[in-house]
């Protein structure tokens, strides 16, 4: 635990010294490998895992858009206060340690699961940037959005497949009415429609900053808020 | 022909490909706050959509209902965007540009059709068994028999694998063995056999879950078809700026 603690610093005094973004991630890094050698499994079930792994991901994916920014500052330290604010939330929920169930231990429950974080973890830097950009009106943050969403989208996409392919050998249905599955076809309509928005003139800038704001908002019900306050085969 | 020109353009526009998302979302958004409030939603699995559907009072399905209207206008719309689409930008020189959001939207095409397909065909049900029990397959004189129920724990008995032995069984003869383990179901004459859960003692038994589910595979080619398209566009959307 104290290195999720020293994390948790590392990201809040990356306000000031910026490498420590990058330390926090190494950290985080570390915590999530020392906990998969000593489960002998993914560690990604339940929110304390899963948390971490959304703030290492963000944090992940800052570093390589920032390459492509001249001013990097607000944004980066926009995502150091959300990857703080994950792995404080993080650190306050109980970690899973008991085996899997055999059903989850598949190939197709690793990628589902691992895809889905990462395409939320893009969703969240396009939110960033669609914050940034309303602050700052530099153009190349709302594209940097757009491109974070696109590549989001892919993943998102993959993730939901390869649950429906472990869905049907587990369960023998690739859908299942559940309230998550209904968040997660919101959530997929609200970004179709976020690309396909992108191609209308009107649309680009400030509508589609509030946009990628707006659909972070709903990645996080879809994940959260689903998994906590409603009976699925998700529940936390 | 004023009028139907006009209906023509409306079907041709990203415009309205952006309204029935619109509307598609309140709808989905409207479900996703009746679903958990109505118990009939429990029953949804146990037949196909479309038949439950009906039996069902419209103030928990009208979301439903219009979700489906919406889908399909939706349906169209998709296919003559992509039709357009290609007529008027056959002669461009990066084709694989223009055909790559062409095969997302027909992965997606796919995937509605494959949930049109179960939503019409599939059933789901279930059937607790032990040892030596029965159960009779619908749809024809065929029977499932289950035979050896094997279960392994760890030493703080945590259950952590298990496997099923079946014999597919027509007039008392086998017709076909196969073993279920978690996430290899058995599967034949288009069922697909699963292990819900298993209860140790008194004695050892199985919650068998048998569905039929006919658009799985549809469904499978439209995932495969969307990924294809999407991965392809962003890769050359990232060989366009380089």
């Amino acid at each position: 635990m104290w290195i999720l603690a020293l994390s948790f610093g590392a990201y809040l005094f990356a306000l000031w010294k910026r490498p420590l973004l990058y330390v926090g991630l190494v950290l985080q890094v570390v915590y999530i490998f020392s906990r998969g050698a000593e489960l002998g499994r993914l560690p990604l079930v339940g929110p304390h895992d899963t948390l971490i792994f959304l703030a290492a991901s963000m944090a992940a994916f800052a570093a390589a858009f920032a390459y492509a920014l001249k001013d990097r500052s607000r944004f980066l330290n926009s995502v150091a206060v959300i990857a703080a604010l994950f792995t404080a939330f993080a650190m306050t929920t109980p970690q899973q340690n008991s085996p899997l169930p055999p059903v989850l231990k598949t190939i197709w429950f690793e990628c589902h699961v691992v895809l889905a974080f990462m395409s939320y973890a893009l969703f969240g830097i396009a939110a960033v940037f669609g914050g940034v950009y309303l602050k700052d009106r530099q153009t190349s943050f709302e594209g940097l959005g757009y491109r974070a969403v696109l590549i989001g989208y892919c993943l998102f996409t993959l993730s939901m497949i390869f649950g429906g392919i472990w869905a049907y050998l587990a369960w023998g249905t690739y859908w299942i009415w559940t309230p998550k599955e209904l968040w997660t076809s919101i959530l997929f309509a609200y970004y179709s429609f976020y690309l396909h928005a992108r191609l209308r003139q009107w649309w680009i800038g400030r509508p589609m900053a509030v946009l990628g704001i707006a659909g972070f908002a709903i990645t996080m019900f879809t994940y959260l808020g689903v998994s906590l306050l409603m009976k699925s085969s998700h529940s936390f | 022909m004023y009028l139907l020109k006009n209906l023509l353009n409306i079907f041709f526009s990203l415009r309205t490909t952006l309204w029935l998302l619109g509307f598609s979302l309140v709808m989905l958004f409207a479900g996703a706050f009746i679903m958990p409030a109505h118990d009939e939603f429990q029953a949804l699995h146990s037949s196909p959509l479309f038949e439950w559907i009906q039996n069902q009072p419209l103030k928990v399905t009208w979301w439903l209902w219009g979700l489906i209207g919406i889908l399909s206008v939706l349906t169209v719309n998709t296919l003559l965007c992509s039709i357009e689409s290609i007529i008027n930008k056959r002669k461009v020189t990066q084709w694989l540009l223009l055909i790559s959001p062409q095969i997302i939207h027909v992965g997606f095409l796919f995937i509605l059709l494959a949930h049109l397909l179960s939503g019409l065909g599939s059933s789901q049900v279930m059937a607790a068994a032990g040892e030596g029990s029965e159960v009779k397959l619908s749809g024809g004189d065929t029977v499932l028999r289950v035979g050896d129920i094997n279960m392994k724990y760890d030493s703080y008995g945590y259950l952590t694998d298990w496997d099923v032995s079946v014999e597919y069984l027509s007039d008392g003869n086998v017709l076909h063995r196969d073993i279920i383990r978690p996430n290899q179901p058995s599967t034949r004459m288009g069922f697909n056999i699963n292990v819900r859960d298993l209860r140790p003692y008194p004695v050892e038994a199985v919650l068998l879950q048998i569905n039929r589910e006919p658009g799985a595979l549809w469904a499978l080619i439209g995932g495969i078809l969307f990924t294809l398209g999407i991965v392809t566009l962003i890769l050359l959307k990232i060989r366009m700026e380089k």
